[in-house]
């Protein structure tokens, strides 16, 4: 869950991250060598104190910006100056659809408002947006709620239910939050467009792609960590390359060759029936076992669970 | 008629991509993209063009004849219009 755990001016963690000028200086290489989209995620994006000297810097230069928040912070003189450098399209992460279940996730008195505030003033910019959420047991109950709130809004919906463990290997709450295999596939196939997706899937007879990394990570895409180091994906801390050091083109670099040369998939996953149902993928390995190859039991159990479904 | 000036044209790869610059906002799915012809004439509506000056341009840029140039600018020209791209 990306919300604010560290207090909002923590002066560690602000040392360490990049400044404007930094942030503004890599998006220029970037474009350079052919970036188009961008997001800009967190944590909370809105907290870095250059927030709109990055924005308003990265828009002339010709770039499809994406902006993740959680819309705490967007109060009516924010959006309005989101909207002088409108963004491509902003997503907001519900954790709930009542103040209980919100703030129960989020653990800040407030937010909840803060976040509803945030969300009616972009739409009074009319700025695009869209709502999603992450499935826990927590919130789960209120799913058809936050579909309702959003589209009492009039803007798109999406919910993912795929919660892995923390990034930074500390300790998680994440096996209480997710819901079991079961609960998610069953839920999974109460969504028609989904279920509809695996139907045609199997009829097609898809095969999974042989590749570890089938994803365009490290292909065409990379991320920056808010310290400026250039990693596969966000959820990959590999390999560290030091655009501001050694130049934007030899840390894509860096980053590509790590794909290019990342071991293949483990014998068992190479073998496994059930693959085309698992979304397992190296970041998945990495972040429950600490591998990028290994089976993630969790993945093995809901790849099961679809295959009963649609493939019995 | 010219084009606005808060779109930037970016080649990324073999696409030629519109990217707003300006408070334009784009759908949520909407990417511009432009095929070479189009590129060429986004190019040329920095200054002020008629549409007969753009014909003749692509005629001559593209060797096709005068009268099919006429038909594909005049068609560009209102997909710019429809999309709000230019203005006259
Ligand atoms: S999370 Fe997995 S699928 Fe997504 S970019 Fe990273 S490695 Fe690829
Ligand atoms: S993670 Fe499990 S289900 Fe997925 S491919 Fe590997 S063995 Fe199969």
């Amino acid at each position: 869950m990306c919300y604010i755990n560290n207090p909002p001016k923590d002066s560690a963690q602000l040392k360490s991250e990049l400044s404007a000028e930094q942030w503004i200086l890599l998006g220029k290489e970037a474009v350079d060598n052919g970036m188009l989209f961008l997001l800009l995620t967190g944590g909370e994006p809105l907290l870095h104190p250059g927030f709109f000297q990055i924005l308003e810097g990265l828009k002339p230069l010709g770039i499809l910006l994406i902006l993740f928040t959680n819309g705490t912070l967007i109060t009516k003189e924010v959006a309005k100056r989101i909207a002088q450098s409108p963004p491509y399209r902003i997503e907001i992460t519900l954790y709930g659809a009542t103040e209980k279940t919100y703030e129960a996730v989020t653990r800040i008195p407030g937010s909840y408002a803060q976040c509803l505030a945030g969300i009616e003033a972009l739409l009074e910019q009319r700025l695009p947006l869209l709502l999603k959420t992450t499935i826990t047991r927590q919130n789960v109950g209120e799913l058809e709620a936050m579909r309702q709130l959003a589209h009492s809004f009039g803007v798109p919906f999406i919910g993912s239910w795929l919660l892995t463990e923390r990034r930074d290997g500390a300790p998680s709450e994440v096996k209480d939050c997710r819901l079991s295999a079961r609960e998610c596939v069953m839920l999974e196939a109460t969504d028609q467009i989904s279920a509809t997706e695996w139907q045609e899937a199997v009829l097609r007879g898809e095969k999974n792609s042989e590749e570890n990394f089938y994803c365009l990570a490290g292909k065409s895409t990379f991320v920056i960590t808010p310290s400026g180091e250039m990693n596969i994906c966000i959820d990959l801390p590999f390999p560290s390359a030091k655009p501001l050091e050694i130049g934007f083109k030899s840390a894509w670099e860096e980053v590509q060759k790590f794909v290019d040369t990342a071991p293949p998939l483990s014998p068992i996953c190479q073998a496994c029936e059930d693959r085309i149902f698992c979304p397992r993928c190296p970041a998945w390995s990495y972040l429950e076992n600490g591998t990028l190859t290994e089976p993630v039991p969790y993945l093995c159990e809901i790849a099961k669970e679809r295959r009963k479904i649609y493939a019995p | 008629m010219r084009r606005k000036v808060n779109f930037l044209l970016r080649k990324v790869g073999d696409l030629n991509i519109l990217v707003p610059i300006g408070q334009e906002v784009l759908d949520l799915n909407a990417v511009i993209t432009l095929n070479e012809t189009g590129a060429y004439l986004w190019e040329l509506l920095e200054e002020e063009r008629s549409a007969e000056e753009l014909a003749i341009a692509l005629s001559e840029e593209f060797d096709v004849d005068i009268a099919q140039a006429r038909i594909d600018v005049e068609n560009f020209l209102k997909e710019l219009r429809e999309t709000g791209l230019v203005e006259d």
